[in-house]
């Protein structure tokens, strides 16, 4: 116990240095230090620091259903996606006359002879006009994501699914969604999405203040997200949550209605992961249905499988190690990613249970069981955890 | 003359089809026919003869005639030379002794545009004194003379020379042509090729060629008479014309005849029903096919599912690398035997096994290497196996490139046969009867062997059986490593249908899944009948919803079906099913 | 009826895949009763918890509650909050949480999910907490992991659990596989101290246990009561004798 609440204040003290140093030091070195400075950050690189905390948020997200409640889903790219897609659609009618063919509409709704289809908007299709304003889109990218996730979820655990079959079914989940945006019809841009933004909320979405602020607003949101989650650990819900995962029977046979509890979790996975994407779409100024396919998905499992699943610093760091690695890798050895990625898969499942996080762990007991069969009797120095771990395994 | 002529009219009645006439109109058809009855009993004489003594007449009436007599030749030289002599093709060459010797020109020319002459009487090569083959220039010579009659003779006899091929298919196909035409003229050939026509589905297509052509006869009676017949023998082709009657009479509101415009209507809706009857049959046909598919795809995941209760996310590739096996055979046979030979065709066989055994043996290591470690933990399993997924597709990608690939069908699997006017094609065919045997290999295998046998037990109670003796580990191996080869088979008769890519895996894992949670755990008719459900519906919707919208309500159809039935199809022992 | 029954089960159907698991079952209890079932392996004995626990449904017959509740129309969680706690045959705890946890998640005061974000613990909910470690012997053990307990000190935690869920009726199924003699006896005065304030059925194979605890015995055999009585006229059923007892030197089953 002891032992849990000393890791627990060092990893305290570590998430706030390393918050000031994204929050603070980051955006400073980007904004006040000359570019000719070995310490300058680029803008460049600024935003894809951004996009790896908005993937952190989703790799939290996936954490909070798998990692504490044993739920994996196997499609929550879907809702970061919808998320990018909500804000998506604010950002393209913010071109205005801009776009290639100077038309008050979206390009591709020019392209596609939307005004044939839509004549009572001008070519707008109606659910689109809505998102002329900031804040309908912002509503949007909160309750779209709700709306699907609890209808799903509720069909989902009304009928028990759960383990594999879940992951299944989030996954077939995705891949339709992911089908249906793939479709020109479907008003959301076909293969190609929405792109091209110019501003968002009056400034210039290019402009370094702005890719500053976006970036701030990122670090801000993996703040909360982080807050709100180490928050519902210490909770009752915190509680029962993982005791769902451990034993859903007896939580079910203890009075809770446990569908109820893994339905609000589903939900407020799926919200925070479309608030990530929400922020993601701005930084790399694109989405599309390609963002939603089934192995983005699971793509996004492995961030948090490496990292370490059922802690909270784990996801974070897996989704920005990993993503980090892969932009290293596919810039300099693209045909190696899939290997790397794969053998990433089957090497911590394998072998490292508990992810990067858990190593640390895993060499204390491999030193431990080295000891202990160098000296043949009992180790040199036999602290309290080893003898609880002696006891627990006979 | 007449009289002959008439019984021949007469004898026709006894089929029902050709309608009852006697109208003034049909005369000179009556006259046609026993000119060709007459041509019938002379058919001792050589086509190719009759053919030379029409070249050498210069009286045209006695051209025509004599060019109508050639109707049944089976001498391909005789379809060449009228070919050619209708459109200025023939020429005559002054021979000894004042014989003139007719020839027409070869296709293949020289350099100078020159082509030997081809002898119409031989079919060899004109040769000048010193043996030398002799060369021509067409336009130094002058072509044998044809009237507009006679172009119309040939033309006739040309067409109708199709009605008697020896392969019942190309009559087929001439009579359903020459019916189209609607002319009148080609009347008493169908009634003759109907007297001795024994394949019954060129007699059909002599029937509805009949019909069509009388659909524009003179006698109101005769016309009526054709439409009942056309709607009788739904045939598709005269549905645009009955429905243009049908448009036609409603346009002049003083339609001539309503009755015949009630049998048009009455045929259309016959033929349309027809055509709805075949389309759905197709339909139902090519859902079976893609459910076998699906069935011999899914099946070795049903079976490990079932087994182990994990699910390998790497099976879609199985199918990936039996189509990629069944690439590399192919390619060894086309080195071995040359492609469109004999020994060529054979190597889907040899692709099925092998696919079967590079399929199952991947498997076989994957399991020792990776799953087993994993058996406790199912999602965990789930995550390894994608990643597994991963690599084989990229090492494949390393191998045969990006790109996709593809592999030639055996003779044997590249044809249809059609019923009804309803297309199977071969390929088709076979998967379904491959899945069949399949199901049937696999039911034989649990129930009836040893193996079967310990792989129910393991599957009923994992550590009763393993207290009982039973190898688990080596079951769980056995079956992975079979599984894992079904699915490569599932790979190699999927190259026979579409184009090999590093990720065909992929597009059908999701259904693969599907059949599963449909089917419920490890249950063997749960899983055909799962496969069958979604192919079949899938190519029910698509032409309906479209392809992907298809898609998305098959999956929304399992979610809701789960709501109803969650644990599939065919609840196994719930009693036992912990958790 | 002139008495009134804690649980009444008539006419109760259930099949499996053809398997007649319960046929025609007919179970009354009295409330405060200690009752224990016996029955050889497939009797019945776990699908009648899971009928009456909302597991699996009957395909006919009525299963209530005291007066006039009707089970068969609830789910798990709803039975379980009238008062019907049930103790799985292998010990079902919360082994990433400690035993003062575990024990504070079966409390039935918050189970909501708003509630439960929301709520802390109260000191008379810790106070009870305490009494009821108190009374199963794991007071020590209050803020140690659940998973590292021995065996026998799991399956009291369970039942530690069920007594903070207030349940009126507790069904225990087969709470002394795997203990130790000792551990056995200790089970039996624990489940003898619960009987007056609780109803209990009791789902057992160890005769000696049942000896220790039962006042009455009901014998299950095909899924339907073979007869009832007490230890003594159980033992001396000739029908009893010839489809049971054969079996009751056969070893405890162990899991």
């Amino acid at each position: 116990m002891t032992m849990k609440r000393f890791l627990s204040k060092a990893e305290m003290a570590g998430l706030t240095v390393g918050f000031i140093l994204v929050l603070v030091v980051l955006p400073a070195l980007n904004a006040f230090v000359p570019s000719s400075s070995p310490f300058h950050v680029t803008d460049f690189a600024l935003s894809l620091c951004g996009k790896y905390l908005c993937y952190a948020v989703l790799a939290l997200s996936i954490d909070l259903l798998w990692g504490y409640t044993g739920l994996l889903s196997l499609g929550q790219c879907l809702f970061f996606a919808l998320g990018g897609y909500a804000l998506g659609m604010y950002l393209m009618l913010m071109i205005g006359p801009r776009g290639q063919y100077h038309a008050a509409l979206p390009d591709f709704m020019v392209f596609l002879e939307f005004p044939k289809r839509f004549p009572a908007t001008g070519g707008l299709p109606p659910h689109w006009v809505p998102f002329r304003h900031f804040w309908f889109a912002a509503a949007a990218v909160v309750w779209v994501p709700a709306l699907v996730a609890l209808v799903f979820g509720f069909l989902a655990f009304r009928s028990r699914i759960k383990g594999v079959y879940f992951s299944i079914l989030t996954q077939a989940l995705t891949y339709a969604a992911c089908l249906m945006f793939f479709r020109n019809d479907f008003t959301f841009g076909g293969n190609n999405g929405l792109t091209d933004f110019k501003d968002i909320l009056g400034h210039d979405i290019n402009a370094p203040a702005t890719r500053r602020a976006l970036f701030l607003a990122s670090g801000l949101l993996l703040l909360a997200a982080y807050a709100l989650c180490r928050w519902l650990t210490t909770t009752r819900f915190g509680k029962i949550q993982r005791a769902i995962r451990d034993s859903e029977n007896r939580v079910l046979f203890s009075g809770y209605a446990t569908a109820h509890f893994k339905l609000f979790v589903f939900v407020l996975a799926a919200v925070l992961a479309s608030l990530g994407g929400a922020l993601f779409v701005p930084q790399v100024g694109i989405i599309n249905p390609s963002e939603m396919a089934p192995d983005k998905s699971i793509e996004a499992v492995v961030w948090v499988s490496v990292g370490g699943r059922g802690t909270l610093v784990g996801p974070i760091l897996g989704a920005v190690g990993v993503n980090w690695l892969k932009s290293f890798v596919t810039h300099s050895a693209p045909e190696y990613w899939l290997y790397i990625l794969g053998g990433l898969f089957i090497v911590m499942t394998l072998f490292f249970p508990k992810g990067i996080v858990g190593i640390p762990e895993q060499v204390r007991a491999l030193r431990r069981r080295w000891l202990s069969t160098r000296t043949g009797a009992a180790p040199v120095e036999p602290g309290p955890a080893a003898i609880a771990h002696s006891k627990a395994e006979p | 003359m007449t009289v002959t002529g008439r019984t021949l009219l007469m004898s026709d009645h006894s089929s029902a089809i050709c309608p009852r006439t006697g109208a003034a109109a049909e005369w000179r058809l009556v006259l046609l026919a026993a000119v060709l009855l007459t041509s019938t009993t002379v058919r001792g004489v050589e086509p190719r003869a009759l053919l030379l003594q029409a070249l050498a007449t210069n009286e045209v009436s006695a051209q025509i005639s004599l060019v109508q007599r050639l109707t049944a030749a089976q001498d391909p030289m005789v379809a060449q030379a009228l070919a050619a002599w209708r459109q200025g093709g023939v020429f005559l060459l002054d021979g000894p002794a004042g014989a003139k010797i007719p020839f027409l020109l070869d296709v293949v020319t020289d350099a100078a545009g020159k082509a030997r002459g081809l002898q119409i009487a031989t079919g060899e090569a004109l040769k000048d004194a010193a043996g030398q083959p002799m060369l021509f220039l067409a336009s130094d010579l002058t072509p044998v003379d044809t009237t507009a009659k006679l172009r119309k003779a040939i033309k006739t006899t040309l067409d109708l020379l199709a009605l008697s091929s020896p392969n019942p298919n190309i009559r087929r196909d001439a009579a359903a042509k020459l019916g189209l035409e609607q002319n009148p003229d080609y009347l008493p050939y169908f009634r003759a090729h109907l007297d001795t026509e024994k394949v019954a589905r060129v007699r059909k297509a002599l029937h509805e060629a009949i019909a069509l052509t009388q659909v524009n006869a003179d006698d109101a009676d005769v016309r009526l008479a054709a439409v009942k017949t056309l709607g009788e023998l739904r045939s598709i082709a005269a549905l645009d014309l009955l429905q243009r009657i049908e448009a036609n009479a409603k346009a002049n509101s003083s339609s001539p005849a309503p009755e015949l415009v009630a049998a048009a209507h009455d045929a259309a809706v016959k033929i349309q029903s027809y055509i709805a009857r075949g389309n759905f049959i197709g339909t139902c046909f090519r859902g079976l096919s893609l459910s076998s598919v699906l069935l011999v795809a899914a099946l070795g995941l049903a079976i490990t599912f079932g087994l182990m209760g994990i699910i390998n996310m790497a099976h879609g590739e199985m199918i990936m690398i039996g189509a990629y096996t069944a690439y590399v055979c192919q390619n060894f046979f086309i080195k071995w035997f040359g492609q469109g030979t004999r020994g060529f065709d054979f190597y889907f066989v040899a692709a099925l096994l092998s696919s079967f055994g590079t399929a199952g043996f991947i498997g076989l290591v994957l399991e020792r290497g990776i799953i087993r470690f994993l058996y406790r933990r199912p999602l965990e399993s789930l995550l390894a196996t994608w990643g597994v997924s991963l690599l084989l597709q990229q090492l494949m990608r390393s191998i045969f490139g990006a790109a996709n690939v593809q592999v030639y069908s055996p003779s044997w699997l590249s044809g249809n046969v059609t019923y009804q006017d309803v297309i199977f094609a071969h390929n088709r065919i076979f998967v379904i009867g491959f899945a069949i045997g399949v199901v049937a290999l696999t039911w034989l295998l649990l129930t009836r062997t040893a193996l079967g046998l310990q792989v129910r037990a393991v599957m009923q109670n994992r550590p009763m059986a393993s207290c009982l003796g039973v190898r688990t580990d080596r079951v769980n191996m056995a079956t992975f490593a079979f599984g894992s080869g079904l699915a490569g088979m599932a790979g190699a008769c999927l190259a026979q249908i579409g184009n090999i890519g590093p990720s065909l895996g992929q597009s059908y894992i999701v259904d693969c899944f599907m059949v599963v949670v449909l089917g419920g755990v490890g249950n063997l008719a749960g899983t055909v009948s799962a496969a069958l459900g979604i192919g079949v519906s899938d190519q029910v919707l698509q032409p309906h919803l479209g392809a992907v919208l298809g898609k998305i309500t098959v999956l929304a159809a399992i979610i809701l079906f789960l709501q109803w039935r969650p644990a599939g199809l065919f609840e196994t022992r719930s009693r036992s099913l912990e958790g | 009826m002139a008495k009134e029954f804690i649980l009444t089960l008539e006419g109760v159907n259930k099949t499996f895949d053809g398997f007649q698991a319960i046929s025609d079952l007919n179970f009354y209890m009295d409330a405060g009763e200690l009752r224990t079932i016996i029955g050889p392996n497939g009797a019945g004995k776990s699908t009648m918890l899971d009928l009456i626990t909302g597991r699996t449904r009957p395909d006919s017959g009525t299963i209530e509650f005291g007066k006039a509740t009707d089970l068969t129309r609830l789910n798990e969680y709803q039975i379980n909050r009238l008062g019907i706690g049930r103790k799985f045959q292998t010990p079902s705890v919360y082994t990433d949480h400690t035993v003062f946890e575990n024990i504070l998640l079966s409390l039935p005061d918050t189970r909501s999910v708003l509630g439960t974000l929301f709520s802390r613990v109260t000191p008379r909910q810790r106070e009870r907490i305490h009494g009821i470690l108190t009374l199963i012997g794991l007071e020590e053990k209050a803020e140690s992991k659940a998973g590292a307990l021995a065996h026998g000190q799991k399956q009291w935690l369970e039942i530690g659990m069920l007594l903070a869920q207030n349940a009126k009726l507790l069904l225990v199924d087969e709470p002394a596989a795997g203990m130790t003699d000792e551990e056995t006896e200790r089970t039996g005065e624990l489940l003898l101290s619960l009987a007056g304030r609780h109803s209990l059925i009791v789902i057992e194979h160890d005769m000696a246990f049942v000896r220790q605890i039962a006042s009455k015995v009901t014998v299950l055999h095909q899924g339907s009561i073979l007869c009832e009585g007490t230890v003594e006229e159980v033992q001396n059923n000739e029908k009893v004798v010839e489809v049971y007892l054969g079996r009751k030197h056969e070893p405890k089953r162990h899991l």
